[in-house]
C-alpha cells in the first residue's frame, strides 16, 4: 500500500496536536452536555396524541403543512384508516394539554375540519425507564465482552484504548447533539450504536497491523513502538481511505437528498463515522503507543532509538542493530 | 532499505509471509517451492474447490433471491416505513377502582415484553391518557390475534379441590367437564404464577397431538407445591389448575411431587401452547385490559422521505461502484460481485425471519444494514489490499491471492468478531430498537463472513489462477507487478553494489 504515497505520513509524531485536539473536542462536548443538555423526542418523554376522524379528502402533505402552520411542525403523522374512514394520528412533544388543543384547534380550522373531527389524550413514552436502564445495560455489557474478546486475541491495553477512543466518539457526538439542541429520538440511538460499531471495527482493522508488525517486523527501519505504530497505520491507510469513502457516500448522499428524518439520522451517522475513522490513529493508536512504551522491552528500545537518540550520532545506531533479534 | 539487511533473515513483505506460512502450514509453503510441473498437477484440485465453493455459493444466492422477490412482500417493514395497526386497549379493574399509574406502568411493561416476544420487533407501546395503552404493531393487518393474546391477564392459580367454594363448579370439575369457569372469591388459591421460574412448550405425553406447557417453579413454590402433594397424595386429591378464573385441568395427586415441576394440559394446539408461554413468561397483569379499537396506521416517516431515502442509497451505491472501478480497475468486479452475493444472502435471511414474524425493518434497522454493508465492503477491500500489497512484495499473483485472502480474511474476520460480540450483547440484552438493531448487525456480519470465505477467496483465487496474469492491465495489477520487479532489481543492484547505505532516517525508510 506504500507505494501509493512516496513518504511514510507521521501520525503517531503529531500525536500531541491530536489527543489535545480531542481532549478539546470532548471536554466542549461535555461543557455541552453540562450547560445545554439533551433534548429528548417524545418517544422519550410522552407528549399529546391528536387523532383526527373522517378528514375525508385531506392528504398527509396538508395535515403536515397545516400543523407546521400551527407550530407543530415536529409532530410525527401517520394516516388512519378506521371503518374504510380516513383520518390522521398525530403525535407531538408538546406536553402542556391547553397549549397542544390550540395548535390541534388551529390546524383543524385550516383543514376546514371542526372541532368533532379530532380528540387530543396525553400520551406516555414509547422508550420508557425499563427500555432505558436494559439499554445501558446491553451497552455495559457489549463494553465488557470487547474488553474480554479484544484481551483474548490481541491484549489488554488494546482493548482499553479502543474503547477509550469509542467512548471519544460517542461523546462528541453526543456533544454535538447538545449544542445543535437536535431531539433525540431511537433512529438517533441507532446511530449511535452504528457509530459504535464503526469506531470499533475500524480500531480493530489497525490494532490487528500492530499487533502483528510488533511480532514480526524487522526491517530493522521501525524499531520502537511509535515508529512500528506509524508503521501500521500507513500500512493500511488506503484501505481506511477506500473504505471510509465507500461508507460516508450514501451517508452523504442521504444527508443531501434525504427528507428531514433521514438528514438528522444521516447527520449523527456521519459525525460518527468521520470520528470514528480520526480516532483509530489520533487518539486509539497514540494512547496505545504511549501505554506500550512504558513497558521495559519497549521503553529500552525507545531510550537506544527513539527520536531523543536519533539525534545522536549515527554509528551508535550500525552498532546496535547488530544486537537486533533476528527472526528464525 | 533492502540493501543493508540480511537477505536470509525474514522481514517485512514476502519473506515475512513466506515465515510464517511454512511454520503454520507446512504443506502449502511447500508447493510453491516446488517446479513449475507439479504446481499444475497439484493446482487442479484447488481450482476445482474453488469452482465447486462458487457453484454452491452461487445456488444459495438463487435461493434467497427466490426467498426475498418480491422484495416489498418478502421483507415486513416496520411501523416507520410501512404502518401496520394501531390498537388501544382499555384497562380496568374487577372492584371498579381506576387503575393507579403504578399498575398502568407494569401494565405496559408486560405488554411490550408479550408484543416482541409475538415477534413484531419494534412494535410501540404507550400510555395513553390515565387508563389506555396504545400498542401500533408493524406490518400485521389482522389485529384480532395480537390483541388475544397482548390482553390476556395471564394469572395462574393452583387450587385444591376442596378449597373451591362453588358447589355447582364442583360438580361440573367432578364430571370432567373442560373450561369451567370459577367465580372470583369462591375458591383460595395456594401458589400462583408469581413462583415461576420457566417456562417450556412440549407435547403432551397424555393425549396424542396435543401440547402441554411444563413449568418449573422456583425453590420456594417448589416447597410450596411439594407440602401441598404430599398432604393431598394419601387421599389422592385433586389440584385444579387454574388461569384467569378458568380450570384447564384438574389432575389427581398420585404422590409428592418435589421437583417443582408441573405441566399444565387442556388440549392445547401448539400455537395456543406458545401463547400461553407467551403470557406466563411476562407475568400477570395486574389490571385487565379490554379491547377498545383498532385502526389501519400508515407510515410514520412519510413515503416521501421513503422514498428520497431510497433515492439517496442508489445514488450513493452507484458512486461508490464507479469509485471503486476507477480505484480497482477489473478487481473492482470482485468487490461487486462480492456485494451482491452479500446483498443476496442477507435479503434471504431477512425474508425468512419475515415470514417467521421475527423481523420487521424499521429505519434504526436500515442503519444496521447500511454499517454491515459497509463492513462486506470493507473486508473486500482489505483482501485486495493486502493481494496487491503481496504483489507488490515480490509474490506470483497465484501465490498473493492465496495468501493475501487469508490475512485479508483474518483481519476483517476479527474486526467482524468485535461487531458481532456488540451485536449480540445489544441483541440479548436490550430491549425495542436496540435489540432490532443488534439483529439486523449480527445477521449482517454473518452474512459477510459467508461471503467472505464463499465467493471472496474462491473468486480471487480462481482469477488469479490464469486471468490476473494474462492481462494484469485489466485487473489492475500491472503496477504492483512494475514495483515488484523495481524493487527485486534494486535488491540485485545492492548486492552487486554490496555497500552499505547511510544510517536510514525516519520517512524516507522504507523497503
Amino acid at each position: 500500500m506504500r507505494s501509493h504515497f512516496s513518504r511514510e505520513i507521521s501520525f503517531i509524531g503529531h500525536r500531541r496536536q491530536f489527543l489535545t485536539l480531542s481532549c478539546v473536542l470532548v471536554i466542549l462536548s461535555i461543557v455541552g452536555l453540562v450547560l445545554r443538555g439533551l433534548v429528548f423526542g417524545i418517544e422519550f418523554t410522552g407528549g399529546t396524541e391528536v387523532d383526527f376522524y373522517e378528514t375525508g379528502g385531506v392528504t398527509i402533505e396538508q395535515m403536515r403543512g397545516a400543523l407546521e402552520v400551527a407550530d407543530e411542525g415536529t409532530a410525527t403523522v401517520q394516516t388512519t384508516t378506521m371503518q374504510g374512514e380516513a383520518g390522521f394520528l398525530v403525535r407531538s412533544d408538546t406536553t402542556d394539554p391547553a397549549t397542544a388543543n390550540a395548535h390541534a384547534q388551529a390546524a383543524a380550522k385550516s383543514l376546514g375540519l371542526t372541532s368533532d373531527n379530532y380528540t387530543v389524550t396525553t400520551i406516555g413514552p414509547d422508550w420508557g425507564a425499563d427500555t432505558t436502564r436494559s439499554s445501558l445495560m446491553a451497552f455495559g455489557v457489549a463494553i465488557l465482552l470487547i474488553i474480554a474478546y479484544v484481551s483474548f486475541r490481541y491484549e489488554f491495553k488494546m482493548s482499553i484504548t479502543a474503547v477509550a477512543a469509542l467512548i471519544h466518539d460517542l461523546v462528541i457526538t453526543l456533544g454535538v447533539y447538545a449544542w445543535f439542541q437536535i431531539d433525540i429520538s431511537p433512529n438517533v440511538i441507532a446511530a449511535l450504536l452504528t457509530i459504535m460499531g464503526y469506531s470499533l471495527y475500524d480500531t480493530v482493522v489497525e490494532f490487528n497491523r500492530m499487533n502483528e508488525n510488533a511480532k514480526q517486523l524487522r526491517d530493522g527501519v521501525h524499531r520502537t513502538y511509535f515508529e512500528i505504530c506509524n508503521f501500521s497505520i500507513n500500512e493500511v491507510i488506503v484501505r481506511t481511505i477506500n473504505t471510509t469513502v465507500v461508507t460516508l457516500v450514501p451517508v452523504i448522499c442521504m444527508l443531501a437528498i434525504g427528507g428531514a428524518t433521514l438528514k438528522d439520522f444521516a447527520f449523527a451517522i456521519l459525525v460518527g463515522e468521520v470520528l470514528g475513522t480520526y480516532s483509530s490513529f489520533a487518539v486509539a493508536s497514540p494512547l496505545l503507543a504511549i501505554w506500550k512504551t512504558r513497558e521495559p522491552k519497549w521503553a529500552k528500545l525507545e531510550a537506544r532509538y527513539g527520536s531523543a537518540a536519533k539525534a545522536e550520532a549515527a554509528p551508535a545506531v550500525d552498532a546496535a542493530e547488530k544486537n537486533e533479534p533476528k527472526e528464525g | 532499505m533492502a540493501q543493508k539487511q540480511d537477505r536470509e533473515a525474514p522481514r517485512t513483505g514476502l519473506d515475512r509471509w513466506n515465515a510464517t506460512e511454512s511454520r503454520s502450514r507446512g504443506s502449502k509453503g511447500g508447493r510453491a517451492a516446488r517446479s513449475g510441473r507439479a504446481k499444475r498437477r497439484r493446482m487442479n484440485p484447488a481450482v476445482r474447490r474453488y469452482v465447486s465453493t462458487l457453484v454452491v455459493t452461487a445456488a444459495v444466492c438463487v435461493a434467497c433471491v427466490f426467498c426475498f422477490t418480491p422484495l416489498g412482500e418478502r421483507i415486513t417493514t416496520g411501523l416507520d416505513i410501512q404502518g401496520g395497526v394501531s390498537v388501544i386497549l382499555t384497562a380496568s379493574k374487577q372492584d371498579g377502582a381506576a387503575p393507579s399509574a403504578d399498575e398502568m406502568n407494569t401494565a405496559k411493561t408486560i405488554v411490550e415484553k408479550r408484543v416482541n416476544t409475538l415477534g413484531a420487533s419494534e412494535a410501540t407501546v404507550q400510555i395513553q391518557g390515565t387508563n389506555s395503552i396504545l400498542v401500533q404493531i408493524p406490518g400485521a393487518t389482522d389485529a384480532d390475534s395480537a390483541v388475544q393474546t397482548i390482553g390476556q391477564t395471564g394469572h395462574l392459580e393452583f387450587v385444591r379441590l376442596d378449597d373451591i367454594g362453588d358447589a355447582e363448579a364442583l360438580a361440573k370439575i367432578g364430571a370432567g367437564a373442560s373450561n369451567v369457569t370459577l367465580g372470583q372469591g369462591t375458591y383460595t388459591a395456594f401458589l400462583d404464577g408469581s413462583y415461576i421460574e420457566s417456562t417450556s412448550v412440549a407435547q403432551s405425553s397424555t393425549s396424542v397431538g396435543t401440547y402441554a406447557v411444563n413449568i418449573s417453579f422456583n425453590p420456594e413454590g417448589a416447597d410450596i407445591f411439594a407440602r401441598v402433594t404430599r398432604g393431598l397424595a394419601p387421599t389422592k386429591g385433586q389440584i385444579c389448575i387454574v388461569l384467569d378464573g378458568v380450570v384447564q385441568s384438574a389432575p389427581a395427586v398420585q404422590e409428592e411431587i418435589s421437583g417443582g415441576k408441573v405441566s399444565i394440559t387442556g388440549n392445547f394446539t401448539s400455537d395456543q401452547a406458545q401463547e400461553l408461554k407467551t403470557v406466563l413468561d411476562s407475568g400477570s397483569l395486574p389490571v385487565t385490559l379490554g379491547y377498545s379499537e383498532s385502526r389501519v396506521v400508515g407510515p410514520t416517516l412519510g413515503q416521501d422521505s421513503l422514498n428520497q431515502g431510497i433515492l439517496a442509497l442508489v445514488i450513493g451505491v452507484a458512486i461508490v461502484i464507479v469509485y471503486l472501478f476507477f480505484f480497482y480497475r477489473g478487481l473492482g468486479l470482485l468487490t461487486l460481485g462480492s456485494l451482491v452475493v452479500f446483498a443476496a444472502l442477507y435479503l434471504g435471511l431477512l425474508a425468512t425471519l419475515s415470514h417467521y414474524g421475527m423481523f420487521s425493518l424499521s429505519l434504526p434497522g436500515l442503519a444496521g444494514m447500511v454499517l454491515t454493508t459497509g463492513s462486506a465492503a470493507d473486508s473486500s477491500i482489505l483482501v485486495l489490499e493486502r493481494f496487491r500489497e503481496e504483489v507488490r512484495m515480490g509474490r506470483t499473483v497465484k501465490n498473493a491471492s492465496v495468501s493475501g485472502a487469508r490475512h485479508g480474511i483474518m483481519t476483517s474476520l476479527d474486526a467482524d468478531i468485535v461487531t458481532l460480540v456488540t451485536a449480540l450483547a445489544l441483541f440479548f440484552v436490550g430491549t425495542g430498537t436496540v435489540k432490532g438493531f443488534g439483529l439486523t448487525l449480527a445477521l449482517g456480519v454473518a452474512c459477510d463472513i459467508v461471503t467472505m470465505f464463499g465467493f471472496k477467496a474462491p473468486a480471487l483465487r480462481l482469477l488469479a489462477a490464469h486471468v490476473i496474469p494474462s492481462h494484469p492491465g485489466f485487473w489492475g495489477v500491472d503496477q504492483d507487478i512494475a514495483e515488484a520487479e523495481r524493487r527485486s532489481q534494486q535488491v540485485h543492484s545492492a548486492r552487486g553494489a554490496a555497500s552499505p547505505a547511510s544510517p536510514a532516517k525516519g520517512g524516507e525508510a522504507r523497503a
